[in-house]
């Protein structure tokens, strides 16, 4: 932990200095480059917006083909780009307290523009315009329009995102339960139920639960992307439209969600510093996340609510939890913000004033998707306008606007002055008249039934375009002025770069050395990050490792010759098979690798442990196609050996998640084994 | 499509958003305009905390109402739907095929809904152009959609799930006869 300064630049409020840290090196240059490069993505991808506003309004001509292309790009470059930037701020207020490694995040990085690379190409050169959400089998289905590479392109690209997130969650959960003591300290039930006088600050609760979250639809994603990169390359798979459906959106709706609250975890941070008020954990703070941890993995099913073969149970819970999902915002996040700033004397920087502005963002636009998450409503709003106007309102309005809040005020603090008081005005106004004219004409065209991702719209409705092209319009100008000034201030702030003295630091990752800038009030043994360590292993204690040997015992079934036949019988059935083998292996590897002995032998292998739990099962569901295991079935030796490398991949999985510590490991393991059932559901 | 009746359920809904948008809107500029002014914070504390628990209780009660009134009215086709008429509806790149094309007035109707490729929307509109109610067409499954046309007209199909190029344009009729 870093000592309170008293240097920080007078941007903040000045109450604030008492709680204030000061950034490190590290924070600075990670916030940076997550931060710039996704609004950067953000920016690029909301030109392809406005293109496709502009079209729909007939103010310029583009073809259907290329509207579709632009669409699928736009949702998938518009949802990374706000993922990067607010993965970048979370790791920035989280650092302080937390041990977060470097290389996991470069790692991020890499992997996910990456991804971000393999979609555009996919999208821009292969013509895939099936949609971010991709709905199967609609990209077998080209009428035309892609071939095979670019949708296998377009799948591998998604991964990659997944696995950017992946890897981020993974290295946030590790070290938030690591550094508070176990997964009930870190969510502070121990608190809450008054067993302990002190909880962990509201980021770090906050970024667990993103974290659990966010590493649940990277396994769901993960399995229905595998499913069918596999179906591209093996055309007998079918698959299960009902079952494919419901994990595309649980995939793609809790992560577009999770952006949202990790940019509310940030925001836990940066507000108190311009209210001069610090913001600190209490019960219904540690009640409200537990909340949001249920909500955000149960509401997904709202987009299912017009398939009515979907049990009726399922739209009830989604009604619930999409209602339910709204407390914590409203009572918590907004409210508790709101209190913190009223009669604060609060600091008016171009920052704070989007932070603020964020809150409306969520607020309204959350009130729009609340209405529609009510089933005889939702009835007659089903994909029309209205569904686009809700969450653009706050993906905008907030996660866009809180993301470049983040930029603005690190360049803020760097430089030493914020933008003058007309600038952030006029920026600011541009941006909510054009921003809630623009969304504002989306909700009216679906009051009125005109449905969404039209690339020509209905006859008569041309008008509403070309309204919503001209707030669109202003928006993108409201942003433009957003970006000079930011990037003025980052001029500012290279100006002043020399006023920061060069110190050297240690690398907590990797343990060398490096030289950073720090502001003078900064020492460098303040600035030391603790080094990540690995607490515990998966089964700790005779009991679990018991427990661990009766359940292999049990999968042993999967290898039986009885079983084995018996699931012969359809593609669903072998594939629970195989999913049994590979549940062998993994429990098996997760009992070995638990065993004091082995452990102490393996040592703290965190990133080839993480490699293992991510690779293996992956790679177990690509060969999970007819097309590679029915020719290996006429020999009764080479189908015994696929069945036992079906199982050796879960071994190594199995050995992956114990070096990933008790909790992470534990999470892992039951996510890795769950992969394969979801994929025999899905593909049949 | 952009005739509006004032009594149509979709512009009461809007305009309910727009009171509730505007009031949230005013309460932010309200807290923003306060903002610059100075309240001790134990102030704050209590006011903020007592008025909290009121806010909570007035958002659950809200919530219990509206969500519960709601699931009376559930659009799920009930009932093995006996004494309506069945009319088969195939979605397809890009067509709908109905049958029946036509029924007459005052008709109990069971859509009963599917895709022979990729998922579709079904979305049925009025003779005067409003949305009355959607299902989706999935390949491999049957959505039964049940609804009375009490009107008589012809009455419009559009495409309300992506599906591919011409989604935007995959558009058909069915009509009510009178008696």
């Amino acid at each position: 932990m870093e000592a309170a300064t008293t240097a920080s630049p007078p941007v903040l409020h000045p109450r604030a200095l008492a709680f204030t840290v000061e950034a490190r090196g590290s924070e600075r240059r990670i916030g940076l480059l997550f931060g710039a490069t996704g609004v950067v993505l953000i920016a690029g991808m909301g030109v392809l917006g406005l293109i496709m506003r502009l079209t729909q309004a007939t103010v310029i001509s583009l073809s259907p083909a290329w509207f579709y292309r632009l669409l699928t790009l736009h949702g998938v470059g518009m949802i990374t780009g706000a993922l990067l930037a607010t993965m970048g701020a979370l790791w920035y207020v989280l650092h302080a307290s937390v041990p977060l490694r470097t290389g996991r995040m470069l790692a991020t990085y890499v992997v996910t523009i990456a991804g971000v690379l393999a979609v555009l190409v996919a999208t821009l050169a292969g013509g895939f315009g099936a949609g971010w959400a991709f709905l199967p089998p609609l990209p077998f289905y080209p009428a035309g329009q892609w071939s095979v590479w670019s949708e296998s392109l377009f799948f591998v690209g998604n991964l990659l995102v997944g696995a950017g997130f992946c890897v981020f969650c993974i290295d946030v959960l590790e070290q938030t339960t690591n550094t508070y003591g176990g997964l009930v300290r870190t969510l502070g039930w121990h608190y809450l139920r008054g067993r302990e006088e002190k909880a962990p600050p509201p980021q770090a609760i906050a970024a667990t639960v993103v974290a659990i979250d966010g590493l649940i639809s990277c396994a769901v994603g993960s399995t229905i992307l595998l499913g069918l990169l596999g179906r591209t390359y093996d055309h007998t798979v079918g698959i299960d439209a009902l079952v494919a459906k419901n994990l595309v959106y649980f995939f793609g709706h809790s992560i577009a969600n999770l952006t949202i609250y990790l940019a509310a975890a940030v925001v836990y941070v940066l507000v108190p510093r311009y209210a001069g008020r610090p913001y600190e954990t209490t019960k219904v703070f540690v009640a409200g996340w537990t909340g949001s941890l249920v909500f955000i993995a149960t509401a997904y099913s709202h987009h299912l609510y017009m398939d009515f073969v979907q049990p009726t149970w399922a739209g009830i819970v989604s009604e619930v939890a999409s209602y339910g999902a709204l407390l914590p915002v409203a009572v918590i996040t907004i409210y508790s913000m709101t209190m913190l700033i009223w009669g604060s004397r609060y600091q008016w920087t171009l920052a704070s004033t989007l932070l603020y502005i964020g809150f409306a963002g969520w607020a309204i636009g959350g009130v729009g998707a609340v209405i529609d998450s009510l089933i005889p409503i939702n009835f007659r709003l089903h994909n029309t306008t209205w569904v686009v106007a809700h969450f653009h309102t706050y993906l905008i309005l907030c996660v866009v606007v809180w993301a470049v809040a983040f930029l603005a005020h690190l360049l803020e603090r760097d430089a030493g002055r914020t933008s003058s008081r007309a600038a952030t005005a006029w920026t600011v106004a541009l941006i909510l008249v054009g921003g809630y004219g623009l969304t504002g004409t989306w909700f009216v065209e679906g009051a009125l039934g005109i449905p969404r991702r039209y690339a020509i719209q209905p006859s008569g409705t041309s008008g509403y375009s070309i309204v919503g092209a001209s707030f669109a319009l202003l928006l993108a100008l409201g942003f433009l002025s957003l970006f000079i000034q930011l990037i003025t201030l980052a001029r500012s702030a290279w100006e002043r770069r020399h006023v920061y003295p060069l110190v050297v630091h240690m690398d907590s990752w990797t343990g060398t050395h490096y030289r950073t800038r720090v502001t003078s009030a900064e020492s460098g043994a303040a600035l030391e990050v603790a080094r990540p360590v690995r607490r515990g292993v998966p089964l700790a204690s005779h009991a679990q490792l018991g427990f661990g040997v009766a359940a292999c015992i049990v999968a042993l079934a999967a290898f039986f010759p009885q079983v084995i036949n018996a699931s012969e019988v359809s593609n669903r059935y072998h594939h629970l098979d195989h999913a049994g083998q590979f549940f062998l292996g993994a429990m098996a590897g997760l009992l070995l690798g638990s065993l004091p002995a082995v452990s102490r032998r393996f040592g703290d292998r965190s990133s080839l442990g993480l490699l293992m739990v991510l690779a293996a099962p992956m790679l177990m569901m690509l060969i999970m196609v007819p097309r590679i295991y029915e020719p290996l079935e006429r020999d009764p030796f080479e189908h015994g050996l696929y069945h036992l490398a079906m199982a050796a991949f879960g071994l190594v999985t199995g050995l992956g998640a114990t070096r990933l510590g008790l909790v992470t490991g534990r999470v892992m393991f039951i996510l890795s084994v769950g992969m394969p059932l979801m994929f025999a559901a899905a593909m049949k | 499509m952009s005739s509006v009746h004032y009594g149509d359920p979709q512009i009461a809904i809007g305009l309910t958003f727009a009171v509730l948008a505007l009031l949230l809107a005013a309460a932010f500029g309200v807290i923003a305009f306060q903002a610059g002014s100075e309240v001790g914070t134990q102030r704050v504390h209590d006011v903020g905390y007592w008025l909290r628990k009121r806010w909570l209780a007035l958002l659950l009660v809200i919530g219990v109402l509206v969500v519960g009134i709601s699931l009376f009215d559930l659009p799920f086709a009930t009932g093995s739907g006996v004494g309506r008429t069945v009319v088969k509806v195939t979605g397809g790149q890009f067509f709908w095929s109905l049958s029946p094309g036509r029924v007459p007035v005052g008709s109990h109707v069971r859509f009963d809904v599917t895709s022979v490729d990729v998922n579709h929307g079904f979305g049925l509109y009025d003779p005067h152009g409003h949305l009355i109610g959607s299902v989706q067409a999935m390949p491999g499954y049957d959505n039964e959609l049940d609804l009375n046309l009490t009107e008589a007209g012809v009455y419009q199909i559009r495409c309300l799930e992506l599906c591919g190029l011409n989604h935007s344009t995959m558009e058909s009729t069915f009509t009510v006869t009178r008696r």
